[in-house]
């Protein structure tokens, strides 16, 4: 086929579906009169339930922790007041890179061209990245909490030795997540296991995007 | 200044004017039909919203292509597309028969062809063909991707040649 015989099939085919297309006035004009959808109604209950918990967390959490440095620091136990304060530091690190991300992607203006645009939201949805990475980083804090002077003067040396690994390991594994949870690694095999699963299908797919914007923009 | 009624219904009578154009786009970005009458709805809606800051520098046309392609792009993306908006009644737009057939096997074969080809193209490229096909001029396609005009005739040229690769292998099957 051609290029006038391709064009000429569209063309048939936009008059037939013109033809057979009817506008249901009633249903159109009845959802123009619907609430303009608020970011709150547009997100999904999960979603709103694990930012309200977040948000509970680094509050409780960071005036629990505040108090304990400003009136009980000499007494309380440092692994644990450390661990809890980085963690609570890093969970709202992660939430504030979340919320912002929701935000600016609710009121980007979907009027201006196509590239742009989607360019600015697949570069937003790749901000969860930097969520992971956050998260991740509290890895080892999890292993470090519970430790006390006690025991590290008189706790067993092969339970300190395993203690010692774990924590190691961890801490190797947080920060080479960390460095390497990046849109260039997103073909990785070890990168797709972790984002395997349908609640990173937006952000798998906003990193293809992203590529297509970049070969549209190096393509000459 | 005109009335919030004048509003609505001007805006309806726009949509139908140019209802062809997102029955189109969301035929080519959702295979499912189900996704498909949703991807309608959000469209509709997001362009209902844009309404009043349309910019009567450009054609409604290219506004509409712009909204409708911008919100088919990221509705694609979106893990689960379905139930954005939840109503007490039947909100479907548009209504049409489940196939549109032509009198011509032939041309029912071809487009078919056409629309598997579009179906698999990247989003992007997409957005490209349907412009392509709707016989927009290099600059308005230009305007609505945001790419220059060159740079819309190289990659438009770079899908035809691979749609008539299409069909060629096909009709030498």
């Amino acid at each position: 086929m051609n290029d006038i015989e391709i064009i000429n099939l569209w063309k048939s085919n936009s008059k037939k579906i013109n033809e057979n297309l009817l506008l249901n006035k009633k249903n159109a004009e009845d959802l123009i009169k619907m609430k303009t959808q608020s970011l709150l109604s547009s997100m999904k209950p999960v979603k709103i339930f694990t930012v309200m918990m977040a948000v509970l967390w680094v509050g409780i959490g960071g005036t629990v922790v505040t108090n304990i440095f400003l009136s009980a620091y000499s007494s309380a136990n440092h692994f644990f007041l450390y661990s809890a304060a980085l963690q609570i530091l890093l969970t709202a690190i992660a939430l504030v890179i979340y919320l912002y991300q929701t935000i600016t992607i609710y009121q980007t203006d979907i009027t201006e061209p196509i590239l742009a645009t989607q360019e600015k939201i697949a570069k937003l949805i790749s901000t969860s990245l930097w969520v992971t990475r956050f998260m991740f980083l509290q890895l080892p804090l999890w292993t470090i909490f519970y430790w006390n002077k006690n025991m590290l003067e008189n706790g067993s040396l092969p339970l300190l030795i395993i203690q010692g690994i774990v924590t190691l390991s961890f801490t190797i594994a947080a920060l080479w997540l960390f460095f390497n949870i990046k849109y260039e690694n997103r073909n990785k095999k070890w990168f797709r296991i972790i984002f395997n699963g349908k609640e990173w299908a937006p952000l798998l797919n906003s990193m293809d995007l992203l590529s297509q914007v970049d070969e549209f923009k190096t393509e000459k | 200044m005109k009335s919030t009624q004048d509003k609505n219904a001007i805006f309806v009578s726009v949509i139908e004017s140019h209802k062809g154009i997102l029955y189109k786009i969301a035929n080519a970005y959702c295979k499912d039909s189900e996704d498909r009458k949703d991807l309608i709805q959000e469209i509709y809606i997001q362009l209902w919203e844009s309404f009043d800051s349309y910019n009567d520098d450009y054609k409604y046309s290219t506004w509409i292509y712009r909204i409708s392609l911008n919100v088919a792009i990221s509705f694609y993306r979106k893990e689960n597309s379905r139930s954005k908006i939840s109503s007490p009644f039947n909100t479907e737009i548009f209504n049409i028969a489940d196939t549109i057939n032509f009198e011509k096997e032939e041309e029912n074969i071809n487009l078919g062809i056409l629309q598997k080809f579009i179906s698999e193209l990247k989003e992007l490229d997409k957005a490209l063909i349907l412009l392509y096909l709707e016989e927009k001029s290099y600059k308005e396609i230009a305007d609505i991707i945001g790419f220059s005009e060159t740079n819309v005739a190289t990659k438009i040229g770079r899908i035809k040649l691979k749609l008539k690769e299409k069909f060629s292998q096909i009709i030498n099957q």
